[in-house]
């Protein structure tokens, strides 16, 4: 039934992609108008297939890197959602839905494979680092995903290429302002996330670092954003710089995530 | 009864001729015209790119005489054509199938200057209003506009012809769209005060900026279009303090190299915290230094530029054209199924009365004959009724349906033989006269 769920919510959201792809080729034909009903039907059900999954006997753990990806895909959904509310910003969503039906396929094929969780001496901590790190990797995901579209715009406005295919794109100011918000909420959620971290490895070894390869290179991705941060709001820096930064800064944070965890 | 449609376009037509011609408010000129036994009703369309008559005409041949004089006479006052031109190489005309296809692709803009320009459909509108508000217009031109309007909306939203801008001012509107979310909170810095800073201030107070400025080397001039707009009048002096507080920069004034460069808008650019500029250079030669374009966060378009965005527009439009030609021809046959469908209206009508007068002859003796109570008689109206009814329902329904389609026309023939609607001494046929006499209401409702 869990896994139907998932499958489920991932087929929502690969159609809410498809519909956005459309709603972009034909916006004469309002796909576009699918893609938040679609996205909000398979964020529902993400929600419904988590509460299912941890109210299971013998759940599997929510610190599991595929967990912990889905868990910031939905937070990702949930934030595009409250994003379109306030512009046209279908296009965005093109690019979270792939993400997010990656994520969600990817947690209902693991699902059974992972242990399942054991009650820690660190107690709440583990949950609490991966929620923050989690809702942190969402919205500085979505500000990745936003400077991602952002270059590729800016580059084919300076390229005076034909627009007829950016027209149901976002305008670049959307984007920059998605950035900005993005940011604004997504480094507290991080460093957050960070120093529940820290907390855990403390209530399990006595210290609060230990030094691994997840803590050290978690700590360089929060020094980065720290940059990020103050580089948009304190130096003033915006548009292409910060979306570059902000492209950049969300493939090391994915790097961390995945490609460290899967290591470690 | 005929449609006919006569009139003068940009195609056939100069603008020096069609001036002549063109009516403020077409009303008096219509109530002439229908006034004359030859014209039942007309609908007057006139645009700067037309001059169009839309008459129903009982007789084709005295209503197109009628159209031609209306044209010559009325409008044009009788004065000869310039150039040389001759009224028939001038004025086009076409009848019924052809005219109702004419209508239809007028109203849809296929047949404009500018391909899916939006103006058309509430020029055809306002002069359909004026007519019917006139009451120079009638059932079928009723019909018939109802069903271009129809027509114009199917094309607008079924295909993409209206939304690819093709004026250099719209094209610049449109990727301003792409740059920033919103216009309403933006300003704009107009340098020059010609004929294209005057057509891009129509089309930027249009999308609905903020402010405008208009900066030019002659403030008298500036000062002229800036009251004109309710924009701000300036000296050049003060372009580069105008750049930093402007979100689009349009230029088109005459200078020996460009008036705009890269350090001044790199100063610009820091003083308003990075926020994109947006830069239109329609001067040639050049107004802003092409290396501007390399500047993080301004976008500069010159008229080459524009002039491409607007010619891929242009050719969008003339793809989309052959799909919009596609929706006219099926309104234009739907149009003639209901057409055809109304020449069935008379035969139907003298069948149910052939059959309504037999019934309550049958009845009126029977009654007679039995000396039936007034229960009784009731109930044989009720029961002959039904039966009539329900025997007249598959040929008279088959008949609506067959009259639509090519060769309906044979199923009415055959109606009149097998029931003898055009037999005088058949039983009913005093009920004839009677049908008849209602003929006109029915066709109008129907």
């Amino acid at each position: 039934m869990v896994v139907e769920l998932f499958h489920s919510t991932a087929a929502l959201y690969l159609l809410a992609g498809l519909a956005g792809l459309l709603g972009i080729a034909l916006p004469k034909a309002r796909f576009g108008r699918a893609v938040p009903w679609l996205l909000a039907a398979g964020a529902t059900l993400h929600g419904i297939a988590f509460a299912r999954l941890h109210t299971l006997p013998n759940p599997p753990q929510l610190t599991d890197t595929p967990s912990a990806i889905s868990l910031a895909a939905w937070l990702a959904v949930i934030v595009s959602l409250l994003l379109l509310r306030s512009g046209r910003l279908e296009g965005l969503a093109v690019l979270v839905s792939p993400l997010a039906f990656l994520s969600v396929f990817y947690e209902s094929f693991t699902l059974y494979a992972n242990a399942p969780a054991v009650a820690s001496e660190a107690g709440s901590w583990p949950h609490l680092h991966v929620i923050l790190a989690s809702a942190g990797l969402a919205l500085l995901g979505v500000a990745g995903l936003a400077g991602a579209l952002f270059l590729a715009e800016d580059r084919a406005l300076k390229a005076k290429r034909a627009p007829s295919l950016r027209r149901g794109l976002p305008s670049l100011e959307a984007l920059d302002r998605v950035n900005a918000v993005t940011l604004a909420a997504g480094f507290p959620l991080l460093s957050c996330g960070v120093v529940a971290g820290m907390l855990w490895t403390q209530a399990e070894t006595g210290h609060l670092f230990v030094g691994g390869a997840h803590a050290v290179w978690s700590v360089i991705a929060w020094a980065i954003y720290l940059a990020l941060v103050v580089a948009r709001f304190v130096a003033g820096r915006r548009g292409r710089e910060a979306a570059a930064c902000a492209a950049i800064g969300f493939a090391f944070l994915l790097f961390v995530v995945i490609g460290v965890g899967a290591v470690v | 009864m005929k449609i006919l449609l006569v009139g003068m376009n940009h195609r056939t037509a100069p603008v020096e001729v069609r001036e002549r011609f063109a009516v403020g408010d077409p009303l008096p000129w219509l109530a002439k015209l229908v006034d004359s036994p030859e014209i039942d009703e007309a609908v007057l369309v006139s645009t700067c790119n037309r001059v169009e008559v839309i008459a129903a005409a009982p007789n084709l041949e005295a209503g197109r005489h009628r159209l031609r004089s209306f044209f010559h006479r009325e409008l044009g006052q009788a004065a000869p054509l310039p150039q040389h031109r001759s009224e028939s190489a001038v004025l086009y005309e076409h009848v019924d199938g052809d005219a109702v296809r004419h209508l239809f692709r007028v109203a849809a803009s296929i047949d404009s200057l500018v391909v899916g320009e939006p103006q058309i459909l509430g020029q055809v509108k306002q002069a359909y209003r004026v007519a019917a508000e006139g009451g120079v217009c009638g059932p079928l031109l009723n019909r018939l506009f109802a069903s271009a309007f129809a027509s114009a909306k199917r094309v607008r939203s079924e295909t993409q012809i209206a939304s690819r801008p093709v004026s250099m001012a719209r094209v610049a509107v449109d990727l301003a769209r792409q740059i920033f979310e919103t216009l309403e909170d933006k300003h704009a810095l107009l340098v020059g005060a010609g004929d294209m800073i005057e057509a891009a201030l129509v089309a930027l107070r249009g999308a609905g900026l903020a402010s405008v400025a208009v900066a030019n080397r002659t403030p008298e001039r500036a000062r002229e279009l800036a009251a004109r707009f309710g924009a701000s009048a300036h000296g050049l002096d003060e372009v580069p303090r105008l750049l930093a507080a402007s979100d689009v920069v349009l230029t088109s004034i005459g200078v020996d190299r460009p008036l705009l460069d890269a350090p001044l808008f790199e100063e610009a650019l820091r003083a308003r915290r990075r926020r994109p500029i947006f830069a239109i250079d329609l001067g040639v030669p050049r107004n802003i230094d092409p290396a501007v374009n390399q500047l993080d966060d301004v976008y500069l378009y010159d008229v080459d530029d524009l002039g491409g965005v607007a010619e891929a527009n242009a050719e969008e439009r003339r793809r989309e054209t052959l799909r919009a030609e596609a929706i006219v021809q099926e309104e234009v046959e739907r149009w003639g199924g209901w057409l055809s469908a109304l020449q069935a209206v008379p035969t139907i009508r003298r069948l149910r009365a052939r059959a309504e007068s037999i019934r309550q002859g049958e009845v009126d003796k029977i009654v007679t004959k039995l000396g039936l109570d007034e229960a009784q008689q009731r109930g044989v109206e009720a029961l002959t009724r039904a039966v009539v009814n329900k025997l007249l329902h598959a040929p008279v329904s088959r008949l609506r349906e067959q009259a639509e389609r090519e060769g309906g026309l044979a199923y009415l023939e055959a109606a009149k033989v097998l029931f003898a609607l055009d037999d005088s001494t058949a039983p009913g046929a005093e009920a004839d006269a009677v049908a008849d006499d209602t003929r006109g209401d029915d066709e109008s409702s129907s």
